[in-house]
């Protein structure tokens, strides 16, 4: 049976007990949550840290909560919650439709939205609905709290901004206006999520009274080091009217400024293909839930 | 360090460092071998236990994180006379079970679906069981095991 390599490990009860260790340990320090990547890369030797701190005693860092100005999402909740929250669903559709294809069910249920962001996949499903949303992540540290765009925490594959002694502790996602909408899909290879995906989409749109786009924010996973945004997108969407020719425009800059590889998962021309398809239907799905006015 | 446990319905004290998976636990300490090591990371589902009555893959689940958890194995299904349960004697009478290396996962995933829902949906059956691999079945005879342990139609 594989096994994972020695290592100092700890159960600290206070985040201040955590980044304590964390920072005497140095950069080779691990922050275990539910342990569905890091646990896997210590088994293959792909992590090798020296320290892991274990999360599970400290309390008050699961839990979702309406909060002033948006919704809290502590970074301890496991993606399952995130699926099964309505306040979720209602507020970042987005999120909510990407928690449902986030691998499979045994894995959701381990799964935490702090450990998505901290990870820094490149098809990260959680990260393409938190950046349309604009959402931020509490982050502390020795040196004390600070906050982050989600959108600025990636730096490349499994590379963030955090320090090895920060640890996010809740991601914040704004109260977003009237008349707007998210949505996110993804192709992978297996059905209904499960698999890692080859291209997954969020975008959002805000309209104005006459229906116009006023505001709309497209990223994307697996077609880049990190989820990235799609801006010329982005800019083909902003004064239009929604239509089938201005979404298929968004969607053919959104091909063309996407960077994907060709890997076992999927070609690069493939991903490019999907990128187009994915952001037309996701931006038809934001579309209907702006107009219906669902989000609230 | 000692690890504290439920196993199947009794309380169990195992050693146990920050390294060691809840999988490797039940096999190589508790000599619960009925659950199966397959991927090693998350995709097959072959080493699916109940924690608290939720499936996990026990293979990517550090042990410590399921300290003082109720763990269900596929050991713990049948009763103390031997009985096996609705689940597994329908896994038998439709001829679900080909090589079984899956089997004990897929008894697990499917335990905890019934208990949640005593007659679930065919859709249902198939996304509870999505994340359990089976290379032999095809699949189909997974869920007519499924409706014939929750005294439903097949609808073939």
């Amino acid at each position: 049976m594989q096994r994972l390599r020695r290592f100092e490990y700890h159960e600290p009860a206070t985040i201040d007990e955590a980044t304590g260790i964390l920072a005497a340990a140095g950069d080779d320090a691990r922050v275990l949550a539910g342990g569905t990547d890091l646990v896997i890369d210590m088994k293959t030797g792909r992590m090798r840290p020296s320290t892991v701190v274990n999360l599970k005693g400290i309390t008050g860092l699961a839990g979702i909560e309406e909060a002033e100005g948006g919704v809290r999402i502590g970074a301890l909740t496991k993606v399952t919650a995130v699926e099964a929250s309505e306040l979720v669903a209602r507020r970042c559709p987005a999120l909510n439709q990407a928690a449902a294809v986030l691998a499979s069910p045994s894995v959701r249920v381990l799964a935490t939205i702090g450990g998505n962001i901290g990870r820094a996949s490149p098809a990260s499903d959680l990260g393409p609905p938190l950046i349309v949303h604009g959402a931020t992540v509490a982050v502390e540290s020795p040196e004390g709290p600070r906050e982050d765009l989600v959108e600025d925490l990636y730096v490349g594959p499994v590379t963030t901004t955090l320090a090895s002694h920060e640890i996010i502790t809740s991601v914040f996602i704004p109260a977003t206006p009237r008349r707007f909408g998210s949505a996110h899909l993804k192709i992978g290879s297996r059905g209904g999520g499960t698999d890692i995906s080859m291209v997954g989409v969020s975008a959002a749109m805000t309209l104005d009274a006459d229906g116009s786009i006023v505001d709309a924010v497209i990223a994307l996973a697996s077609v880049a080091p990190t989820p990235m945004r799609a801006p010329d997108a982005e800019g083909a969407l902003i004064g239009e009217t929604p239509s089938e020719e201005v979404f298929a425009a968004a969607a053919t800059a959104a091909a063309g400024e996407c960077r994907p590889i060709s890997d076992l998962r999927a070609s690069a021309s493939h991903r490019v293909a999907l990128v187009r398809v994915l952001t037309t239907r996701a931006l038809s799905a934001a579309l209907e839930i702006a107009r219906n006015g669902e989000v609230s | 360090m000692n690890l504290s446990l439920t196993v199947n319905g009794a309380a169990v004290t195992v050693e146990a460092d920050g390294a060691d998976t809840l999988l490797m636990v039940l096999r190589d300490r508790l000599r619960l071998t009925g659950t199966k090591e397959g991927c090693t990371e998350g995709e097959c589902g072959a080493c699916t236990v109940l924690v608290d009555g939720v499936p996990v893959d026990s293979c990517i689940l550090a042990a410590h994180s399921a300290a003082g958890s109720e763990v269900q194995t596929v050991e713990g299904l049948a009763d103390r006379g031997g009985a096996l349960s609705p689940i597994q004697q329908a896994f038998i009478d439709n001829f679900s079970v080909q090589c079984g290396f899956c089997t004990p996962g897929f008894l697990m995933t499917l335990t905890a679906l019934i208990a949640e829902d005593p007659t679930p949906e065919e859709e249902w059956v198939k996304a509870a069981v999505s994340g359990n691999l089976c290379r032999c079945t095809g699949y189909t005879t997974i869920v007519d095991a499924v409706m014939a342990a929750t005294g439903q139609e097949v609808a073939r």
